[in-house]
């Protein structure tokens, strides 16, 4: 697939030095890439929620108007499955987690249970967490099971987005020019769909940053224009 | 999960014991009803959703627990001599009884209860009835009341017409071929039909676990038929319940969950509920197993003369 990042940047280019709103630099760039992309991805799930509501207030549709079914692909798109190792007691998780949907083993899941309820739990004689119905507490970034499970645990979860960055080789005429050849290169792993999102979210920031305000209304008309369509 | 195989079921494919599976076809267990509940009942376009599994647990074997006390008829039966106390050690998972009867020259003798009681706790008292306390002030016990120690030797007396009875071995007038006593059994006042068994007689003392025996059950064999709430020791592997009440079971945990959780809608909630009760009559009757060949003999005595 050709690269999405080098698109969006001509484009945010494109529009702002049309303008004379001014050059943005590589690394600033980045920077506001990184930003767009964590922004539209928290966005998901709260977009995925809205859309649960509207499913249930029954004005969403099903087969193409299907927009749970997207959201759902999207987010799937950052899922992981991955083993995590016990040790003194916990397991650690995965650094790049945003979110942990299911921890496992084997068939069996391991239910989250807050840490204000573990006491109470262990202690019921009828819910007490067993090997068929274990459950674990979540602190920090690890997390204890309830009982001491043996055999590998899995955990399937959501991950961040990898940061993107968009490389370049040299000047060419005072441009640079881009490569994708360098290992430290990484596009976005957004989907295509959400390719004018972040064009509109680049800009607002370049606007912030280059003090051009009518670029990030600009950007915010356009924004709202997108957001009205996609209901 | 994949159903067994003939070879799985008859000999639990080669391991041990063999009767493992025998039977297994009638129950659906624990862990199936809480995965299918969670996979059916519980999700963003249901009825019930953000709800913990520990919950659908809870509820679940709450309802296998109801089941247990009435409607499921899975008793269980335990046998066991009574000890040189007179007594009968509750099993670990008993809840309640149904039948307590002696197994003697081969025949089950159906025991009855004691209306009276056959057991007491006692403080130890000076010649003054003074309570007598320990250093810390706790009441000092016997090991054994009066009640049990006269019991235990066989010199209590009982209102039954069994070897204890107070009438037993009276003195009576023969005349004119007839027998006279002073104690008018059954003449005066009629027979106290509540009372009036020979055979051995009980009493259960719940708080201590034990079923207390009258003396003439020293070193009989008592069988115990009861019911327990079906937790199988807390083994959550062995929870079971009979496939007749498995869309109760559902039923049940959707009503407990509607029921307790903050603004649901009244009908939806009275919905529930009428489910649910129709559920239990449905399987109930499906479980009484009235069919013709029962009934038929049952029945056969119906035109039998009483005289």
């Amino acid at each position: 697939m050709a690269s999405i990042i080098n698109t969006v940047r001509a484009t945010v280019l494109s529009i702002a030095n049309k303008n004379n709103y001014g050059y943005i630099t590589p690394s600033d760039f980045n920077l506001y890439a990184k930003q767009a992309q964590l922004d539209i991805f928290e966005d998901y799930f709260y977009q995925y929620n809205s859309w649960i509501v509207k499913q249930n207030a029954r004005v969403s549709g099903s087969e193409y108007a299907d927009v749970i079914k997207s959201l759902v692909e999207v987010i799937d798109s950052f899922s992981v499955t991955s083993p995590i190792v016990f040790n003194s007691g916990l397991y650690p998780l995965p650094d790049d987690y945003y979110l942990v949907n299911k921890i496992f083993q084997g068939n069996t899941e391991v239910e989250r249970v807050s840490q204000s309820k573990i006491l109470l739990l262990n202690s019921s004689h009828l819910t007490a967490p067993s090997t068929m119905f274990p459950a674990y507490t979540a602190e920090a970034d690890k997390i204890t099971i309830y009982p001491v499970l043996t055999g590998t645990v899995n955990c399937q979860y959501i991950r961040y987005p990898k940061d993107p960055k968009w490389t370049y080789i040299n000047l060419t005429q005072g441009e640079p020019l881009f490569d994708e050849s360098p290992a430290d290169y990484q596009d976005f792993e957004l989907p295509l769909s959400d390719q004018v999102n972040l064009i509109n979210k680049i800009l607002q920031y370049a606007g912030m940053s280059i003090r051009e305000i009518p670029l990030v209304q600009f950007a915010q008309g356009e924004e709202q224009v997108e957001n009205t369509q996609q209901g | 999960m994949a159903y067994l195989t003939q070879y799985q079921y008859y000999e639990n494919e080669g391991n041990n014991p063999e009767n493992d599976n025998w039977g297994s076809y009638q129950y659906v267990s624990l862990k199936e009803i809480v995965t299918n509940f969670m996979l059916m009942y519980v999700g963003n376009d249901k009825l019930i959703n953000n709800v913990e599994r520990y919950n659908i647990l809870f509820h679940a074997k709450r309802a296998i627990q109801e089941l247990n006390y009435d409607s499921l008829k899975e008793i269980k039966i335990l046998e066991m001599s009574v000890n040189d106390e007179l007594r009968f050690i509750l099993p670990d998972d008993y809840v309640n009884w149904v039948r307590i009867s002696m197994y003697k020259n081969g025949v089950l003798f159906p025991l009855t209860e004691n209306i009276q009681t056959n057991w007491s706790s006692a403080y130890l008292q000076d010649n003054n009835n003074k309570i007598l306390f320990d250093e810390e002030g706790s009441v000092l016990k016997p090991e054994f009341s009066t009640v049990d120690i006269d019991r235990i030797k066989g010199s209590r007396k009982t209102i039954y017409l069994n070897e204890q009875s107070s009438y037993d071995g009276q003195e009576g007038y023969f005349y004119n071929g007839i027998w006279y006593f002073e104690y008018p059994i059954g003449g005066r006042y009629g027979l106290n039909t509540e009372t009036a068994n020979a055979n051995p007689t009980f009493k259960i003392n719940k708080k201590s676990g034990v079923i207390n025996f009258s003396s003439d059950m020293s070193g009989e064999l008592v069988v115990l038929e009861y019911v327990s709430d079906g937790m199988e020791g807390g083994v959550n592997a062995d929870i079971s319940v009979n496939k007749l009440f498995e869309e109760f079971v559902y039923a049940y945990i959707k009503f407990s969950v509607l029921s307790s959780k903050y603004g649901v809608q009244e009908y939806i909630i009275n919905r529930s509920r009428k489910e649910k009760s129709a559920l239990l009559r449905n399987a109930k009757i499906r479980l009484s197993n009235i069919h013709p060949g029962r009934l038929l003999m049952n029945l056969r005595g119906q035109n039998k003369w009483i005289k």
